[in-house]
This record gives structure tokens, sequence and C-alpha cells, in this order.
């Protein structure tokens, strides 16, 4: 877009401030479906800075895989632990606290544009520009090429990674049979 | 024009038409108060007070499942999409890791933990 | 980063690329959202005179105009003034923000998964060309099932929020079986993906060019896996235990009333229409006339904008056929249970769907790599 030059600079400080937001907000919520839900919204901005990188593959992977299914594993562990939020004790800053996560903040933000202002300059070979990509294909097509060829053992790796997960939640989840009983989740406090 | 702008764009509208429609019938319905109505409703008996009521772990199961199947359509997606350069090659590849995924399906079936009783 | 700021604002005053893509956009979706929010109203009236009919009975025929019966077309205004006057009664101990909030996710997935499917060819107007579709991702699926996995929210919040033990039983199970049935929603759109070779929408259809191209006919398992978890993922015809009137009373939206329940309502109908709308467009060839070519309709009609209309129209037309389908089904076959459906989901369909898959892919590798 030639009309605004300075859009894309102001949007990834937009961003990163909602995601940051989003992520203070997650931690001291203090009903735990609140702070799920502010993952979520976290989860999507992220995808938008994915997007803003023309990352699209990643960016609607990101809100397929992590905001739509593993935050609903997450919200239905919460609803079916059934926590009352005034069990929970809230987490308010003090003043301590507060000043303490400024200075972190600040602190990482100083470190961090110092190590990318003298990062080389060179670009990984092998790596493609934007205008390269789309005559490539596009963006899904060249991660596809990508991690079929250079990257298939990762690629079996994940797989391998899968099946430990379903074994190990499986046998997680149905220990009790063995031992003849239906294992269920008690739910919460009485009315 | 960059494609995710109607995005953005489109989303605010939908949240803006759910919260108008969320927030309709609160502001212009009649508001009469009567302690029968706020109770949650149980086909009109009162309220058997909330024993601590057991849900089921099938739910953590069924979602755990959910998004690992879910990882594997989305590989499975990008195969796809790149099938005929990658050609039998891939297809093999690709091949295995759904039978790696096909072994801990059978085994997800044989102990029984998609039993819904 | 240049020193200069400058915002080149006169080139917004000129029809540029920019401007004529922003004014097709905000024209394009002032269309499709007031489409879409007829289709509700249209729907329940549909909804009720069909099984009327097919119950050889009358469903409702009496509200109209003045003195005239028409059909009972106005029931639905009438329905929807009721229903947003009507007073909305709050549960006590619901929780104060996502007892209102959960509606709002059932609505604008809906939306935005619609803005995603091509509605027609690209229109030609003075020399800019202008894709019918509101919203162009080049990872046209993807885009749609990741929006789609948000609806999940919406049910799963709703009946927690609620406040009632029997709404958070109704939701959890309605969520369970929207995430079991997106599994194989997104594994029979796969063998399109081999076939076809894209995960654009606009490609997907402008390949379906000959009648025979039609995804019904290259990937027919596909559209009945499709077909089958359509119907599971929007909680309706034989997979709606959640919320089916004998069970639970209206499980997750049991103590929604008046317009928030009209916000599940719309929620639940877009999102038929536009499961519909993903259904024509993948399997039955979207906005393609059948044995008509898009060169040969462009010739036949002298205009490619006015083929563009025709095109609206076909695709509105194949989206009602299964909007038709829904309805028919819905008052035919009698309810699953629960059990019974989710066994279907996870040790029918999945399988079935990843076969499917390296059916078709085991197939293509041998018609094309020789």
């Amino acid at each position: 877009m030639e009309v605004f030059y300075f859009v894309p600079e102001v949007l990834f400080y937009i961003l990163s401030g909602l995601i940051l937001l989003s992520s203070v907000m997650v931690v001291s919520a203090r009903n735990p479906v609140t702070s799920a839900i502010f993952l979520v919204l976290d989860l999507f901005f992220v995808a938008a800075l994915y997007a803003k990188l023309d990352a699209h593959f990643t960016a609607a992977i990101q809100v397929l895989v992590y905001a739509g299914a593993i935050v609903v594993l997450f919200v239905f562990v919460i609803m079916l632990l059934n926590l009352k939020p005034e069990a929970l004790r809230g987490v308010r800053f003090s003043v301590g606290e507060a000043a303490v996560l400024l200075i972190t903040l600040v602190g990482f933000a100083i470190i961090g544009s110092e190590l990318a202002r003298t990062a080389p300059e060179a670009v990984i070979p092998g790596n493609l520009g934007a205008g390269a990509i789309e005559l490539a294909g596009g963006n899904t097509f060249v991660v596809a090429m990508r991690m079929f060829t250079s990257y298939l053992w990762p690629f079996e790796m994940a797989s391998i990674l899968i099946l430990l997960a379903i074994v190990a939640c499986v046998m997680v989840a149905k220990k009790d049979k063995v031992l003849g009983a239906a294992h269920h989740f008690r739910g919460g406090s009485p009315e | 024009m960059n494609p995710y702008i109607p995005v953005i764009v489109v989303l605010i509208f939908g949240v803006v038409l759910g919260c108008i429609l969320s927030g309709l019938a609160y502001f212009i319905g009649p508001k009469r108060y009567l302690k029968e109505k706020m109770d949650p409703y149980e086909c009109g008996v009162p309220k058997v007070t909330g024993a601590a009521e057991k849900m089921s772990v099938k739910f953590y199961l069924t979602a755990i499942l959910f998004i690992l199947f879910d990882i594997e359509t989305v590989f499975l997606y990008l195969w796809a999409r790149s099938f005929d350069q990658l050609g039998w090659l891939g297809l093999v590849e690709v091949a295995v890791f759904v039978m790696i995924l096909v072994v801990g399906y059978i085994y997800v079936v044989r102990r029984g933990a998609l039993e819904w009783d | 980063m240049g020193t200069n700021f400058g915002i080149d604002l006169t080139s917004l005053l000129q029809w540029n690329q920019f401007t004529v893509d922003l004014v097709s956009f905000v024209v394009k979706f002032a269309i499709l959202a007031g489409g879409l929010l007829q289709i509700p109203p249209v729907m329940v009236w549909v909804e009720r005179r069909v099984p009327a009919l097919m119950q050889r009975r009358r469903g409702p025929n009496r509200v109209g105009l003045f003195k005239w019966r028409l059909y009972g077309l106005l029931q639905s205004l009438a329905d929807t003034i009721k229903l947003i006057f009507k007073e909305e009664v709050v549960p006590d101990g619901a929780h104060k923000v996502f007892y209102h909030l959960a509606p709002v996710f059932c609505v604008f997935p809906a939306f935005l998964i619609a803005c995603a499917i091509p509605y027609g060819p690209d229109l030609n107007i003075f020399g800019y060309t202008i894709p019918l579709s509101v919203v162009r991702v080049d990872v046209g699926f993807l885009f749609i099932f990741a929006i789609s996995s948000l609806a999940v929210y919406g049910v799963s919040l709703a009946g927690w929020a609620s406040n009632n033990k029997y709404s958070l039983m109704g939701s959890l199970r309605a969520s369970a079986q929207m995430i079991s049935y997106e599994i194989p929603l997104g594994m029979s759109l796969l063998p399109i993906v081999l076939i076809y070779g894209t995960l654009d929408l606009g490609k997907i259809v402008e390949a379906q060019s000959s009648f025979f191209k039609w995804g019904a006919f290259t990937a027919p398992f596909s559209l009945l896996i499709f077909v089958i978890c359509m119907f599971a993922e929007t909680n309706r015809a034989p997979f709606d235990l959640a919320e089916g009137e004998s069970e639970l009373v209206a499980g997750f939206h049991t103590e929604y009333n008046s317009a928030k329940f009209a916000a599940f309502f719309l929620g639940e109908y877009v999102s038929m229409f536009v499961l519909s709308a993903l259904a024509s467009t993948v399997f039955f060839g979207g906005w393609q006339v059948p044995f008509v070519p898009y060169e040969s309709l462009v010739a036949m009609l002298g205009s490619p904008n006015i083929a563009a209309i025709v095109g609206v129209l076909m695709l509105l037309l194949k989206s009602m056929f299964f909007m038709w389908l829904y309805i028919w089904v819905r008052w035919t076959l009698p309810r699953f249970r629960y059990d019974q459906l989710m066994s279907l989901g996870w040790k029918f369909m999945l399988p079935i769907g990843l076969a499917n898959v390296v059916g078709t892919a085991v197939v293509l590798a041998v018609l094309r790599f020789k």
C-alpha cells in the first residue's frame, strides 16, 4: 500500500501491545475461564502477527490448533473441575511487584533491541523473500515442499511424538480401568 | 489491499452484531423481578440442591484426541497441497506418518478409551 | 524507515486498485451481511411449513397482512418481534460477563466464514477485476476450519455461564460432539485438495469447469462424509441430542431467552447456510452452471458481469438445496443417542475419512505419476 508508509510498524507495536496485555490478563484474571478466553484472544493476536509476516499457513494453524483445540481442552478441564472463583486467590499486584515487572520488561526490551541491532545482516541462505514465495506457489506450498524434503525427519518424529501423547493420555485417563472402577472427576464445592 | 483487512472488519462487525443482539433484550424488554424466575431451570421443579456432579473424564479424553488428530490433519493438508510435486516419495513418507498414527488409533479403540456409556 | 512520513492522501481520491478494492469490499460485505440476516426468518418459516406439509398438516398459515393470509409468511416477523421484546431473565448466579458474551461467539464465526466463499466469477468493471468473495485468503480451507473451530466456545461458555448443571452437561456434550466431528470434516476435504491441487476456494470452483469434474463425481465418499459431518457440526438433524426438545430441555441455551436466544438461532442458521454454501462450492461446482463452462456462458450472455450474477444465483440455488436437505433429514430421521453419536464420529467417520484420503492418494498417484 503506497498510501500509508508507517502502518506496518505501527501495526506491529499495536499487536505486540495487545499480546502483552492479553497475557497479563491471562495471568491475573481471577476466574479460570476468563483466563482461558484471554488466552484465546492472545493466540489470535499472535496469529495476526504471523499473518503480518506473510506466514499465512502458520497463522491459520495457530488459530486452528492452538486457539481452537488446545484452549478448548483447557476450557473442558476447567468446566469439569468446576472451580468456583471465590475459591481462588486473586492475583493482585502490589506496588513492589509491579515495579519489578516493569523493570523486567524494560530490561527485555533493551536487551532485545541490542541483540537485534548487532545481529548479522546476511540473510540465511535458502530463505525466500516475500515476493519470491508468491512466485514459488504461495506460502503453504513452500512450507510443504520444505517440510517434506529438508525437514523430513522432524516430520516423522512428530508422528512418533503424537503417538506417545495418545498412549500417555489414554494410560493416564484409563488407569483405573485396570483396577476395575471407572475414573470420574468429582465436581467442585457444594452449593 | 492486504487480504486480512476485510477479515478484521468482518470480525469487528460480527462481534458488534453479537453484542447488539445480546444487549437488545436487556435494554428493550421489561424487567419484572420474581424470585422464581431467577432459579435455574430444572423442568419446573424446585432446584434439587447441587450435590457435586460427577463429570466424566471422557470429555478430557475426547478433547485430547481431538487435538492430536487435528494436528495430524494439518500435516496431511500440507502434504495434500504439494502432492503432485512430491510424487511417490511423498506418498511413502506420509504413509509412514499415517501408519504410526493408525497404530495409536487402534490402541485407543482397543483400550476402550472411546467408549461412551 | 524513511524520514518521509507523508501520507499520500490524494491517491485515495482517485480510482486505483486500492480504492476499488475498498469500495467493492464495503459493497460486497453490505450485501452479504444483509442477505445473511434474512436467512433465519426465511428458514424459520420454511422449517415450520415444510415439515407440516410432510406430516400432512398445515403449519402456521394465519399470520398475514390485514386480511391476506400470505401463507403465514409474516410468522417469522411476528416471531422476531416477539423475541426481541420479551423480557430477558438473567438467572441468579449466571456469570456477569460470559452469560452475555457467549452468544457473540456463536455469531461471528459464521459471518466470517461466509465471507471466504466465492459467490461468483470475477466482475469486470471499467477494467478492474473484482473477485466476488468478500475475503480472499490463499489458505482458503484452513481459514474456514480455523474460524469454525472457534464456534465451540460459544456453546461451552453458554452452558457454563448459565449456572445450571443441566445446561453445563448439555453444553459439554454439544461441544464434545462438535469437536469430534471436526476431524472427519477436515479429512473429508483432503481428497479435494489432492484432486484439485489447491487450497484456494476460488481456484477449486474454477477447476470444476465441466459437469463431470464436479467434486461430487471425483470424490463421492468425501461428499458423503462431509454431508454427515455437516449435520453434526451444526448440532442439527439426527445429531441434535444436545439441544433436542425432549432432552435436557434445551441443552446449552436453556437459560437464554429473547434476543440472546435469537442470537444463537442466528448463528446456527447462518452456519447452516455457510456449510451448505461450502458443500456447494467444493462438491457441486460452486457458481458454475452445469454443462455450461464459464467461457460459453460469457459468450451466451454477452458480458462477464451478467455471467457473474448468474453464477451467484446458481450458488444460492445449490446452497438452498442443502438447506432443504437439512430440514428434510431433520424431520425424517430419528435422533441418535449420544453414545451412538460419539461412536459414529470416532469409530466410523474417522477411519473412513482416513481410508478415503489414502485411497484417493494412491489412485491419484497411480494415475498421475506413472
